[in-house]
């Protein structure tokens, strides 16, 4: 390929921003945004170099792709109890998967489901006021970010609702942020970005208190509240569109997670009774969303099933790959990576089976590895935004000649 | 391949057909004659004894996209039956899977999703694309969106509205446009609660009225076959029927759908405040031309409803069951709501809706005018559609089940005084040959020579009509037999019908600024090709033709 320039979107976090504009050059390719710096190591990441693994392995030796995926077919048929574990796929991924598990009676997990199902069991207990991004951006005049992390998971959130002048005008006045949890000063400094900000340190496990202390307030003006409090109250009933933002793994370290997105969600659907108000959680950035919607509409269940025949149940506990994998009641994982840039742990004691990016990190030698494209850098593909409304389309940048996951699951099935 | 369908009772209402014994030949998935079979016949299907329609169509079934799947999401404990491939839930919020399964056993060939919405149509689409065996398509939502309300606004000119209606056709891959609480959506985001239809709207200062207004003309000027979709304002609250009356007025006599009219047909008479309004509703539907209706009957059970009307699904979420329910605003673009729901009946307003629902079917002189859906699953599952054929077409069975509902019921109701039982001619009518020709499908609905052979057989053995309609001894999709005997014999998947009116590429321009500024996608990426429809989403497209170039 000659130099060239593009634009992509990107797939490395639940944003999936489509401006990023990547230069390319040999099929390397470089992030020319400015400030973007969290964002262009992640992507440029995905650069190859001689020392990747562009090709297939069985216990760490070359082979043919043909007898790697023999390979794969006998060690699955061989195989009691199959696990599939997704660290982060496409549509196209996802559905693939879903074929594989129902052609071999397999689980299927998501390595972010722990996280993923702080926010899917509110869908469950109770639902909410939900909203998007682009609803946040033009119409969120306060915005209320609980926990500590949510910028570094998302490094341009901020910038991703950011009017300024470029919005529909719905609201007049500077945006006000208030930051709740554990936020450092450079989180602060992000917010400050987009409005005035209001930062409330506290232990997250203090959440629900003071958000119940704040609809007391406005149940009962004597209800005292202490001077910080008082702010926040003041800001938040002038509100005309409040939107509340968490990221679900912010609250892993909280003796009762689902209690903190329970009082915020309730504390939203208070405010619709007489104004506006809504919700806008954050998910993973391991195509958490995509796995979550096509595994939903094709099973009826988001993650943690497993196929019988011709049906898939669902367990949030026993279809738990960690717990499988720990209590050795799988002796096969399949593990899926196309995204991921962390280490991926595999079990040494069971068969390791990974259809994984040329620069997957593992932490041994896996049984057989198959290497396949990035959805977005090797071949076109849809994946779905935090919001779980929009999806966008990926681009093919690299011409490196690297299967799909579907093409080799094609060939399993 | 060649198939002969022999000697079966057939019903072909286009063609004016009503139950004549006659054979059906079919050649490479379509309809053809006798003389234009080319070497032997493969297949002799014996029809004696068996009544033959083509496929049937649901032009009104929220099958896919982001409402359907916080639906199945949400019901997590009804997914609990065993049946089906990729299978594990129930008929409330089936998986792609089940729709597709559920649909052809019972003789559906096509199915429509009626609140597609521009920005989430890439979901929609993918997930339609995994219900198997049925064609389908989706109409486009519009008239909440905060570029068209702008474009009103600011009085722009009905031709460059019609560019924009053109546009979103194209780029979403839809069939037809819908308008679902025009403008109501977007005024709850500004904190309304309610929207009359020549209430104006506060941030737009536009009322429902203009919106419907300029919607129909756009549909009309573009040769659009399928007329504006209409999802009244005011759904559910007692007296709306005036209202839907008024917005029934505001199409000026362009061509207009109404859909579920049963949940915009209710008076507010009696000491309950809640009457029927089907006199009133029935009467002006067999007296406007160019308006159809379909009526969104409900059934009494458990289902849930799922609606892009955010300002209604907001007011009733009090009253779901089991108790969860959300709610979301979407891209300045729409919003959705789903709240479980169930009906009872014991309690006299679903006991009215249900009746209701009835009187439309049975006061509306035309078939052709009046399509059979529960809007599901709002009014029940389609599941359902067997049973309510029945009580469509068996007064005694109806007049059961009306005297075990709340006397009250009977007292405010004419049901009981209606003869009327409905013809199989008249059920051929309204569940293949009207929607196939109110949404253009002219291969679709017929047995005319080059239609597709999209084709259902009952058998006339079987007495109870419900159960005829339920297991269809067979069903053939495109000339191939999928369903015998009530077992699945193979596995299809069908094509996404679309329509595309040419447009003035110069409305991209201006809103390819309008995305850069205001949204958080760029206008590239909010488009879906053919070819992404294919490679990607994973259905062919038809493309169906309008009805006559542009007008304006």
């Amino acid at each position: 390929m000659t130099k060239t320039s593009c634009k992509i979107v990107c797939p490395f976090c639940s944003l999936l921003c489509d401006d990023v504009t990547v230069s390319l050059d040999n099929n390397r390719f470089e992030v020319k945004n400015k400030n973007l710096s969290l964002c262009k190591k992640k992507i440029e990441f995905f650069n190859l170099d001689k020392n990747n693994r562009l090709t297939p392995t069985i216990n760490n030796k070359t082979s043919s792709l043909r007898e790697t995926i023999s390979t794969t077919e006998k060690i699955l048929k061989k195989s009691g109890d199959i696990t599939i574990i997704n660290h982060g796929v496409d549509m196209a991924g996802v559905r693939s998967m879903l074929r594989l598990a129902s052609r071999y009676d397999c689980t299927i997990d998501h390595v972010n489901s722990k996280y993923l199902y702080n926010n899917i069991g509110l869908v469950q207990r109770t639902g909410y006021m939900a909203t998007s991004l682009t609803e946040v951006k033009n119409r969120a005049d306060v915005i209320i970010i609980f926990g500590n992390d949510i910028f570094k998971k998302s490094p341009r959130l901020v910038e991703r609702i950011s009017s300024g002048k470029s919005s529909l005008g719905f609201f007049k006045g500077k945006r006000k942020i208030i930051l709740v949890g554990n936020f450092d000063a450079n989180a602060t400094k992000v917010a400050r970005k987009i409005g005035l900000v209001v930062n409330l340190k506290t232990d997250i496990d203090m959440i629900p208190k003071i958000l119940s202390q704040l609809m007391q307030r406005n149940d009962n003006s004597t209800f005292k509240l202490s001077k910080s409090l008082r702010e926040i109250h003041n800001i938040v009933t002038k509100s005309t569109y409040l939107v509340a933002s968490w990221s679900a793994s912010d609250f892993n370290k909280s003796s009762n997670s689902e209690r903190i997105i329970n009082s915020i969600s309730e504390f939203i659907v208070e405010r619709n009774i007489n104004y506006r108000a809504a919700c806008f959680p954050i998910a993973g950035n391991l195509g958490d969303s995509t796995s979550s919607q096509v595994c939903t509409w094709m099973t009826g269940f988001p993650s943690r099933i497993k196929s019988y025949g011709n049906t898939f149940k669902h367990d949030r506990y026993l279809c738990d790959s960690e717990l499988i994998q720990n209590n050795k009641t799988t002796d096969t994982v399949v593990h899926f990576s196309t995204l991921s840039d962390q280490k991926i742990k595999l079990n040494k004691s069971l068969k390791n089976i990974v259809l994984g990016h040329p620069k997957s990190k593992l932490s041994c030698i896996p049984d057989v590895f198959i290497p396949v494209g990035v959805p977005g850098i090797d071949y076109e593909g849809i994946m779905f935004r935090t919001d779980n409304v929009v999806s966008l389309p990926l681009k093919k940048i690299r011409d490196v000649a690297l299967p799909t996951i579907d093409d080799i699951v094609r060939e399993i099935t | 391949m060649n198939i002969l369908l022999k000697s079966g009772k057939v019903y072909d209402p286009k063609n004016k057909i009503f139950g004549k014994k006659k054979d059906i030949f079919v050649t490479d998935g379509m309809i053809t004659s006798k003389e234009k079979i080319k070497g032997k016949i493969d297949s002799i299907i014996d029809c004696t004894d068996k009544i033959v329609m083509p496929g049937a169509i649901d032009l009104h079934t929220h099958i896919g996209g982001g409402k359907v799947n916080i639906a199945r999401l949400m019901l997590e404990e009804f997914h609990t039956d065993n049946e089906g491939k990729y299978d594990s839930s129930n008929i409330i919020a089936p998986t792609t899977i089940k729709t597709g399964l559920k649909y052809i056993e019972m003789g559906y060939t096509s199915c429509f999703e009626p609140a597609l919405l521009p920005i989430n149509a890439r979901q929609a689409h993918s997930e339609m694309s995994d219900i198997p065996f049925i064609d389908k398509g989706g109409y486009a939502l519009l008239g909440n969106d905060d570029f068209f309300l702008d474009l009103i606004k600011k009085n722009s000119s009905q031709s460059m509205i019609n560019d924009y209606v053109a546009f979103i056709l194209n780029a979403s891959q839809s069939l037809g446009i819908k308008v679902v609480n025009p403008g109501g959506i977007n005024a709850f985001k500004f904190n309304q609660r309610a929207l009359d239809v020549d209430e104006k709207s506060k941030y737009y200062d536009i009322t429902p009225r203009k919106i419907i207004s300029v919607l129909t003309r756009a549909i009309y000027d573009l040769g659009i076959p399928h007329p504006l979709h209409v999802h009244c304002s005011n759904l559910g609250i007692p007296g709306n029927f005036l209202s839907t009356i008024e917005t029934i007025k505001a199409a000026g006599g362009l061509p207009m759908h109404v859909t579920h009219i049963q949940f915009h047909s209710y008076g507010n008479n009696g000491d309950k405040k809640f009457s029927s309004a089907s006199v009133e509703i029935a009467n002006i539907l067999n007296n406007t031309d160019n308006l159809t209706c379909d009526v969104g009957q409900i059934m009494f059970g458990q289902t849930v409803t799922m609606s892009g009307d955010s300002m209604s699904q907001h007011k009733n979420h009090k009253h779901a069951h089991p108790h969860k329910w959300m709610c979301m605003d979407i891209e300045c673009d729409a919003g959705c709501g789903v709240v479980p729901f169930k009906y009872r009946d014991n309690i006299y307003v679903n006991a009215m809706q249900w009746v209701i629902g009835l009187e439309i079917f049975l006061l509306a002189n035309d078939p052709w005018k009046i399509f059979l859906t529960t809007d599901h699953p709002n009014g029940g599952p389609f599941t359902s559609y067997p049973h309510l054929i029945k009580l469509l077409m068996n007064k005694t069975f109806r007049d059961d089940i009306l005297a075990q509902l709340p006397p009250d019921v009977q007292k405010h109701s004419v049901l009981k005084s209606i003869k009327r039982e409905y013809t199989l001619n008249e059920i051929a009518i309204m569940t293949r040959s009207a929607p196939a020709e109110i949404l253009g499908l002219y291969k679709k609905g017929n047995f005319s020579f080059g239609s597709d052979a999209d084709i259902t057989i009952y058998d006339t053995k079987i007495n109870d009509i419900e159960e005829m309609f339920a297991h269809p001894s067979m069903v053939l999709k495109n000339g191939t037999v999928v369903v015998k005997d009530g077992k699945i014999k193979e596995y299809l998947w069908g094509k996404t019908h679309t329509v595309k009116p040419d447009y003035d590429e110069s409305i991209q321009k201006t809103l390819s600024k309008y995305f850069e500024k205001n949204h958080t996608m760029s206008l590239e990426n909010y488009q879906i090709s053919n070819q992404e429809m294919i490679d990607h989403i994973g259905s062919k497209v038809e493309t169906t033709d309008c009805k006559y170039s542009r007008k304006q």
